[in-house]
């Protein structure tokens, strides 16, 4: 698309006198954002959304500058990353004097925003059984916020999976699970940190936790003494039950009991197993 | 070839047809303690680095059965490449593929060998193969002055560990 205005929302645009103009409604801004540093333009673009205006600064696949009224860099990125609809259109503002502000890929950009989205509605720090009336509560927490559950957490509909189509062969994030199918799909669903720390539970134990940590080390060392890198995912079967553990985000680690007949074949395909 | 493996030269040739699949890099065999029995890989695994290997994958096997978990089959995926591992009675098959490997097809693969060589494994008639130098003796002992050296067979430093048959600090 060579687009010297686009729209996330349908403005009317003078027709440019080479190349094609383009109108997309429903269209997400993170989309526009990896279709612009796909095609390693070198732009400005001027973003508006409920959130006021911002500019976005492309050069060679990457957002290299970010400006809101309100910050600058990564900040103000994730600023604009976090608006859900609005208005994306070229912009002839000047290019900032001074070294990128943004040092991150685009997709790390688009990680980040994802995680913000997420933890702002994460809450529900998870209590597992048999820790008092705290825990308790906690738990019953975990019901009515499991049905926040996803994995990427990518919410508002029309959003897509963060993915690089050049990566044809790669296993990618997974996509999201809906919020109907998770929890009955998933009767356990546990999100651990880099450190261990249970950051989500739903029907796990903290014996599942540890053995799921240790279990993710294992094959990481297994991989490093065999020259692999990048662990991806874990897929166990069992005599009775299934387990999926996989790396989401920066060093989360997610772990998935499904149901017995649930088909994984679209998460594994998506998990590159 | 289709009877039970009893030897090891039977045990090699029926890990070598798992490559029929295209995209099996290779694979090996190590018993439920970890032991490497056999392997038909490229030399570019070590000895050293699948008997760790093996070490930590039977390990995995036990981290899900203290849970309760019996492991029947585990799937790895890195970056570029597959494990496959399956549980054979006492010991295990892990095989290493590319990510693109078929996996239908390996699955089914690893489903005949498996029935192949499980009976040997259960007997016990395929030992392990010896500890490689490089993994027992793991880095070379410094001389003293007087030339004698000062450290012991299998000296690990404070903090260290071995790495592809070396020692790491």
């Amino acid at each position: 698309m060579s687009a010297s205005k686009r729209d996330f929302e349908g403005d009317a645009t003078p027709v440019p006198a080479v190349g094609f103009h383009a109108q997309i409604d429903g269209a997400s801004l993170w989309d526009l954002v990896q279709m612009e540093c796909l095609g390693r333009m070198h732009a400005v673009v001027e973003v508006t959304g409920e959130g006021g205006t911002g500019y976005l600064y492309f050069d060679g696949g990457r957002v290299v500058h970010a400006s809101t009224a309100r910050a600058r860099g990564v900040a103000a990125a994730l600023e604009i990353l976090d608006w859900t609809h609005g208005t994306y259109r070229a912009s002839d503002r000047a290019w900032p004097s001074g070294p990128p502000t943004i040092d991150m890929t685009h997709e790390g950009l688009l990680l980040h925003a994802a995680q913000r989205r997420d933890e702002r509605g994460a809450s529900n720090l998870v209590a597992f059984p048999g820790r008092g009336e705290r825990g308790a509560e906690l738990d019953a927490n975990v019901e009515l916020a499991i049905e926040d559950v996803e994995l990427t957490e990518i919410e508002d509909a029309g959003e897509v999976e963060m993915r690089n189509p050049n990566i044809e062969d790669k296993p990618t994030p997974p996509a999201p699970i809906g919020r109907s199918e998770s929890a009955t799909d998933f009767p356990v669903m546990l999100r651990l940190s880099a450190a261990g720390a249970v950051i989500r539970n739903r029907g796990g134990t903290e014996e599942l936790a540890e053995a799921a940590a240790y279990a993710h080390r294992l094959v990481q060392l297994t991989g490093e003494l065999l020259g692999f890198e990048g662990f991806v995912a874990l897929e166990c079967v069992f005599t009775q039950g299934r387990c999926l553990v996989f790396d989401e985000g920066e060093g989360d680690v997610v772990v998935l009991k499904p149901r017995p007949d649930l088909d994984l074949q679209a998460l594994r395909e998506r998990l590159g197993l | 070839m289709t009877g039970p493996v009893t030897t090891l030269a039977d045990l090699g040739a029926t890990l070598g047809t798992l490559k029929d699949v295209s995209g099996i890099m290779g694979s090996f065999v190590f018993s439920g303690g970890g032991q490497l029995v056999a392997r038909e890989i490229p030399p570019m695994f070590d000895d050293g680095a699948l008997s760790e290997a093996s070490g930590r994958l039977a390990r995995l096997r036990d981290t899900f059965a203290a849970v309760g978990d019996a492991l029947d089959v585990a799937v790895v995926r890195f970056r570029d490449h597959k494990l496959y591992l399956k549980i054979l009675g006492d010991g295990m098959l892990c095989i290493v593929a590319e990510g693109a490997v078929n996996m239908p097809a390996l699955r089914m693969a690893a489903n005949l060998v498996g029935r192949r060589i499980s009976p040997a494994l259960a007997s016990g008639v395929l030992p392990a193969m010896p500890v490689p130098a490089a993994s027992a003796v793991p880095a070379p002992a410094p001389e003293t002055p007087s030339g004698a050296t000062s450290r012991p067979a299998g000296w690990l430093p404070p903090g260290g560990r071995r790495f592809r048959g070396r020692v790491v600090e």
